[in-house]
């Protein structure tokens, strides 16, 4: 179970493609410098559970999704820009 | 990165959310898009998103063919070409079962099959995987062939071992292999039995130690130090060196030691295959038969010395050449019959009721009522058969010529009991009745001697002959162990007296 003042992320990719590659790569990363300890991600592959996207509305691949905490934030492409992305998942880097 | 939209409870995208994604799909951040279809959500890849996956299916090791609904070939990966032997465009466009040899194989969606591929060097046993997908609107197949001779070619590899392996334990012989050094790779299981200490790792010569001092082939081996044998067997041919292994349990034992190369492929050698039979079985044989031989000859001549004793002997107790042909040929088939009968029981012994029944079976008589046995089972040492032959073959000639054998109604009982004053005694009683009335008290002739003679020396024993009116009455005692270091039949009172 994730603590209240934990991050649970869950990340949408589309098999092997470059993009799904470089967004899982890019986003294990910055969590492990940047969350230690405090941080779950869920990959979905989409090639596989296709119905899955319905979920979190996802239309491009891949998309990153803040479930916690609150409020829910989206992030589309490949994770590689890391300072956008601390600010899009609002962490205060460490 | 392209956008962030924070503070949004909901998860539906909005219209801002869609021009995000637009400027995502433009700025090439984003390589696959969910579409609805008919069937469902699916992932639609946008340019070089399946590049890693062309990838790894060119470079697979397996072929990887993708087919479209009419069955022609659409793909064909780099490893399919170099399976069959033409290029990836002379593929195209051809159909699947033009790959194979008749029949083609038959796979259901998802599942597998077996196929002999028509390869680029020949036939190809392979497997073949099929499933299909749907791919822009077109139901195609994809399917991937597996060369299974790599896998055949182990498997008889492995079958072909394991039959060479159960050759090597079931193997009566002790087999080794040698590499070019001496060491030992391979030992049979019989070779692990005679081994000092586990064969396999270890050189020849330390677990095989030779004694090569005690075998007829000494010679031949004395030439090699330990070392120098060790890379001898492991080059040269051997050819049956007998040897012995210096070794506590298996010093009486001989082997044949042979050694022949091992070739590898281009003929170099490589090592060595060495056996050791273990041939004592066949020495002992060998021993045996030598043996027998000298015995064989060491029995002829007695029985010449005796027939030539016996001959001299007839002669000077002849009164005409009529007495002597008579009783000399007599004694002569007495011999002969008590050799036959040694011969018969490979000079172990006979009973005595076989003995005398034999010996005496000439003077049976008709009814077979003239001469009765009685007596219990009594085995005669092979010493004492040939001088009793002899002494009964005396006393039935003396009764058939001047006792009871000599008229129709006369009879001649032997009966015989054994006894044992610490060692076995066996007393022969013969007493004859019923022929004509005994007038002399005894007869000297050369007979009654021999009788005497041959119980008192040849048999260790005594002879008491009685010549009564009613009959003579002879009681032969001697002992029935005879001491086997004594010569066998010297037959001293048989010397020309």
């Amino acid at each position: 179970m994730i603590e209240q003042d934990g991050y649970n992320l869950r990340l949408y990719v589309a098999g092997q493609t470059p993009k799904s590659i470089a967004a899982i790569a890019n986003l294990t990363k910055l969590c492990k410098k940047h969350l230690a300890g405090r941080y779950t991600i869920e990959v979905i592959d989409l090639m596989k559970e296709p119905a899955l996207a319905q979920r979190d509305q996802i239309i491009a691949i891949p998309t990153l999704i803040r479930h916690l905490p609150e409020p829910l934030r989206r992030i589309i492409g490949d994770l590689s820009n890391a300072e956008k992305v601390l600010v899009g998942l609002d962490i205060q880097p460490m | 990165m392209r956008t962030v939209r924070p503070d949004r409870k909901s998860t539906t995208a909005s219209p801002s959310d869609a021009e995000e994604t637009i400027e995502a799909i433009h700025g090439g951040n984003v390589d696959a898009l969910m579409v609805k279809s008919p069937g469902g959500l699916r992932v639609v890849m946008l340019e070089g998103a399946d590049q890693p996956y062309r990838m790894l299916v060119e470079r697979m090791s397996d072929g990887a063919l993708t087919l479209g609904p009419d069955n022609a070939i659409l793909y064909a990966n780099w490893r399919l070409s170099e399976l069959t032997g033409r290029s990836s465009a002379d593929l195209v466009d051809k159909r699947f079962d033009s790959l194979f040899a008749d029949p083609a194989p038959r796979v259901a969606d998802g599942g597998t099959g077996e196929g002999i591929l028509l390869g680029a060097a020949g036939a190809i046993p392979v497997a073949v995987w099929s499933s299909s997908i749907a791919m822009g609107g077109l139901s195609v197949r994809l399917v991937t062939i597996t060369d299974l001779s790599v896998q055949r070619r182990a498997e008889e590899i492995a079958i072909a071992e394991r039959f060479a392996r159960s050759i090597l334990e079931q193997a009566a012989a002790a087999i080794l292999v040698l590499s070019s050094d001496g060491r030992i790779t391979h030992a049979s299981g019989m070779a692990e039995k005679i081994a000092t200490a586990p064969p396999v790792g270890r050189m020849f010569s330390d677990v095989f130690p030779l004694n090569v001092q005690s075998t007829a082939h000494a010679g031949i081996l004395s030439r090699f130090t330990r070392e120098s044998l060790d890379t001898a067997l492991a080059t040269k041919p051997f050819h049956g060196v007998e040897v012995k292994l210096h070794n506590r349990s298996m010093s009486k034992r001989f082997f044949l030691l042979s050694a022949g190369p091992l070739l590898n492929d281009a003929k170099e050698p490589i090592g060595s295959m060495v056996t050791l039979t273990d041939i004592t079985a066949r020495k002992r044989a060998e021993d045996q038969q030598t043996m027998l031989v000298a015995e064989l000859n060491h029995r002829v001549k007695n029985i010449l010395a005796i027939v030539q004793s016996v001959a001299g002997q007839t002669v000077r107790a002849s009164s005409s050449l009529g007495s002597f042909s008579t009783a000399f040929s007599g004694r002569v088939k007495a011999l002969a019959l008590a050799h036959d009968v040694l011969t018969r029981t490979r000079w172990i012994g006979i009973g005595l009721n076989e003995l005398l029944t034999a010996v005496l079976e000439p003077h049976q008589g008709a009814g077979g009522a003239r001469v009765t046995l009685q007596g219990p089972a009594v085995l005669l040492p092979a010493q004492a058969v040939m001088p009793l032959s002899m002494a009964m073959h005396e006393l039935a000639t003396n009764a058939s010529k001047y006792g009871a054998l000599s008229v129709p109604q006369g009879t001649v009982t032997i009966d015989w009991i054994l006894r044992d004053d610490g060692a076995p005694r066996v007393d022969v009683t013969w007493i004859e009745r019923g022929g004509p009335k005994v007038e002399s008290p005894g007869a000297s002739g050369f007979g009654t001697k021999l009788i005497e003679r041959v119980v008192g020396y040849d048999l260790d024993g005594k002879a008491n002959l009685s010549f009564r009116p009613g009959g003579l009455r002879a009681v032969l005692s001697f002992p029935l162990k005879v001491d086997a270091a004594a010569p066998e039949t010297s037959w001293s009172t048989l010397q020309p007296m």
